[in-house]
């Protein structure tokens, strides 16, 4: 009996101090997780500590993240936050100000693109963040057709300028009304010129945001007053409504990006407005009909922004190795190897690296998509914000609503949580 | 042989004891589990109480339940459920005992078709609403392509503020008839022959032996089908999480997802949990009034 207690108790310690040794992190199902986890034996080797990560679906991470974040002792050592939460996990103060150690060691945190730095990086000045990875918007588009000399004739023919990567909304628009064709002469169209992502929520957020600022809207003012029910912002819904009635698929007020890119793959669509990440999807055979015909570029006007950063949050029980983690996973050597295996990085020399740049042709854009993104208004209630937007726009883009009137009922929402937050004077 | 010289009494005692002892573990589980969270649920609702900064930040009193119904579309979402619970519940049970009085009929081949209808119910609700979203995609989905095979146009099952509901609605029943079935089947299938045959003997008709037989017999087995399937059909939530988000619009926003959202969008618990309170008082006013008129039937 002794012996077993004792042979327990060893246990027991053992496993204590192989925990102080493993860094858990619990971050999302998306590419650039596999392809840290695939790289995560060189730390291993490199440091002796052991790295988990829990990956789920984003709809859960919240509700599992919050729980750990507030109890003293915390499960996770090391987080990714979403820029979604950046102003109600900052303001609850659950994260750790990295400002310290970031100067003990010599961290260069000038290397990060400064639209992601300060999404996901500072907040009033003080760094809890260091950018992970971007997933900004931009257009996908059909490279093939839009370097076809005959389209290209045929479109210079229709409207009297060139058919190249779009710069302007109006010429972007203009390719895709050209593109949405009936290939079957039933009388309706079957090849599409965008795709919209318009379920109720934040896909129809995200993706009208796009056509917000390409109508040169914006979302608030300096005071954090709502000015998107503008013109711009009647004129976007418009455009929106436009495109899912006449040049996009059946259904479309109903998809998010999967629906919508299930459609691109398929070869049936010249364009949509979406998240960068899901470019690396449309070269591989196994789920893409459209294998190196795909391009992506800057939305004009901004698309939005959008990204992920690592901190260390305050309940951590091991902030040493997980700042250890950190500074390896954003290390060149880590950030070089993730994104020529497809990740969306956010240094900026990145971009430019010869070897990278050889690999992925598309770099160069990409650079200027996630340069140029605007930023969705952050601060402690997005979320909700989110909520009251999705549902007023999903409103006027189904027809229940006149676009004015539900851009005027999510003004007047957006204004009541920026006072309840305090930033609305 | 001492048991033969205890009283009445005595044994009655001994078997409230017994009574006691085994269902005590039970109870107290269930105190743990069911009681605690709904004490502190209803504590909550009259606290102002954000994720934000979680704990009671101050006694509000009924505040939270009179700002419940000045909340936007939270009359809307009322409705829908209401809509939903009704149609679901109606439909299913029609279709539900059908199909359960033609199976009673039937007493071959029931280890193929019990597990056959088993089937949908075993499915996470979640699979179930991903699983559909993908067959009623319009454009890439199987369940366009075979209408399209007979000549109907593409349907926009989710996206049409008009059609949403009833696309919801249909899959609800796919995911949830063979519930009633079950049950209403185990319901016929214990009924006593006698009345039938005597019936017979007098020249009954069927449909006179269904009215006058099936009918009032199985009506207390009716009464607690319909209530377990309207207590979970107010409950839905993962349905409308994973296929419409409530859109298009408010068309199929349920009262479960207008509670989710205030917690964990909104990050209001005291508000979240003055309505989950709202909630549990109409469910259990069902309950209380399903319950007297099974009492009143037996």
């Amino acid at each position: 009996m002794k012996r077993l207690l004792l042979a327990t108790a060893l246990a027991l310690g053992f496993a204590t101090s192989a925990q102080a040794q493993t860094v858990h992190i619990l971050m999302e199902t998306v590419p650039d997780t596999d392809y840290i986890k695939a790289l995560l034996p060189e730390f291993k080797a490199e440091t002796g500590i052991d790295v988990e990560i829990e990956a789920i679906s984003y709809i859960d991470m919240h509700s599992k993240l919050v729980p750990q974040l507030t109890s003293p002792a915390g499960g996770y050592e090391a987080i990714v936050v979403d820029f979604y939460w950046v102003a109600e996990f900052t303001k609850a103060g659950w994260l750790m100000p990295l400002d310290d150690l970031i100067k003990r060691d010599n961290v260069d945190t000038s290397v990060y693109l400064p639209s992601l730095m300060n999404l996901v990086g500072k907040v009033n000045g003080t760094t809890y963040m260091l950018p992970f990875y971007n997933y900004s918007m931009g257009i996908i588009y059909r490279q093939d057709l839009l370097n076809d000399p005959k389209e290209q004739a045929a479109f210079k023919a229709k409207y009297g300028m060139d058919l190249k990567v779009p710069t302007t909304w109006d010429e972007y628009r203009k390719q895709v009304e050209f593109f949405s064709r009936d290939t079957d002469g039933d009388g309706k169209i079957d090849f599409f010129g965008t795709i919209n992502q318009g379920q109720r929520g934040d896909c129809i957020c995200m993706q009208w945001s796009n056509y917000l600022y390409a109508n040169g809207g914006q979302y608030h003012d300096a005071n954090w007053k709502a000015t998107f029910n503008s013109d711009a912002g009647v004129k976007a819904i418009n455009d929106f409504k436009d495109d899912i009635a006449k040049h996009g698929p059946t259904g479309a007020e109903s998809f998010c990006f999967d629906e919508a890119s299930a459609v691109f793959a398929q070869g049936k669509a010249y364009s949509f407005v979406t998240f960068n990440v899901l470019f690396a999807g449309f070269n591989d055979p196994a789920n893409s009909q459209v294998v190196g015909k795909a391009g992506i570029s800057a939305n004009p006007g901004g698309g939005l922004n959008g990204g992920w950063g690592w901190a260390i949050p305050n309940s951590s029980q091991d902030k040493e190795s997980a700042w250890k983690f950190i500074k390896w996973v954003e290390s060149k050597e880590t950030i070089k190897k993730r994104t020529l295996a497809g990740g969306a990085p956010t240094q900026a020399w990145v971009f430019d690296d010869p070897d990278v740049v050889a690999k992925r042709p598309e770099m160069g854009h990409l650079k200027t998509l996630v340069a140029t993104a605007q930023e969705f208004p952050t601060f402690s209630y997005t979320v909700q914000m989110v909520e009251a937007l999705g549902r007023e726009l999903n409103l006027a883009v189904t027809g229940q609503k006149d676009p004015k009137e539900a851009l005027d009922a999510a003004a007047e929402e957006f204004n009541k949580l920026a006072k309840k937050d305090g930033l609305q004077k | 042989m001492a048991a033969a010289a205890l009283t009445t009494n005595e044994i009655i005692r001994r078997d409230r004891r017994f009574g006691w002892a085994m269902t005590a573990p039970g109870l107290a589980a269930l105190m743990l589990v069911v009681t605690g969270p709904l004490l502190l649920t209803i504590g909550v609702s009259t606290c102002d109480y954000s994720l934000l900064n979680p704990g009671c930040a101050g006694f509000v009193g009924i505040d939270n339940y009179r700002s419940a119904f000045e909340q936007a579309y939270f009359p809307e979402s009322i409705l829908v459920t209401v809509k939903f619970v009704v149609a679901v519940v109606a439909i299913e049970f029609l279709i539900g005992f059908t199909v359960a009085l033609m199976l009673n009929a039937v007493t071959r081949f029931k280890n193929i078709y019990y597990p056959i209808l088993l089937m949908p119910l075993l499915i996470n609700p979640v699979v179930v609403a991903q699983i559909w979203r993908m067959f009623l995609h319009p454009e890439l989905g199987i369940v366009n392509y075979l209408i399209g095979l007979a000549g109907v146009p593409k349907v926009n099952w989710l996206g049409d503020a008009g059609i949403a509901f009833w696309t919801v609605v249909m899959v609800d029943i796919w995911h949830q008839v063979s519930f009633m079935i079950i049950l209403l089947l185990a319901g016929l299938s214990a009924l006593p022959k006698e009345p039938y045959e005597a019936a017979r003997m007098d020249g009954a008709s069927t449909l006179q032996s269904f009215f006058h037989i099936t009918l009032p017999l199985m009506r207390p087995v009716i009464a607690v089908t319909l209530l377990i399937r309207l207590i979970f059909a107010i409950k839905t939530f993962d349905l409308i999480f994973i296929m419409t988000r409530g859109g298009p619009g408010t068309a199929t926003d349920l009262i479960s997802y207008f509670i989710y959202r205030s917690a964990f969008y909104g990050l209001d618990i005291g508000q979240a949990s003055a309505i989950s309170v709202i909630l549990l008082l109409v469910v259990l006013a069902l309950t209380a009034w399903l319950y007297r008129y099974m009492r009143s039937l037996a």
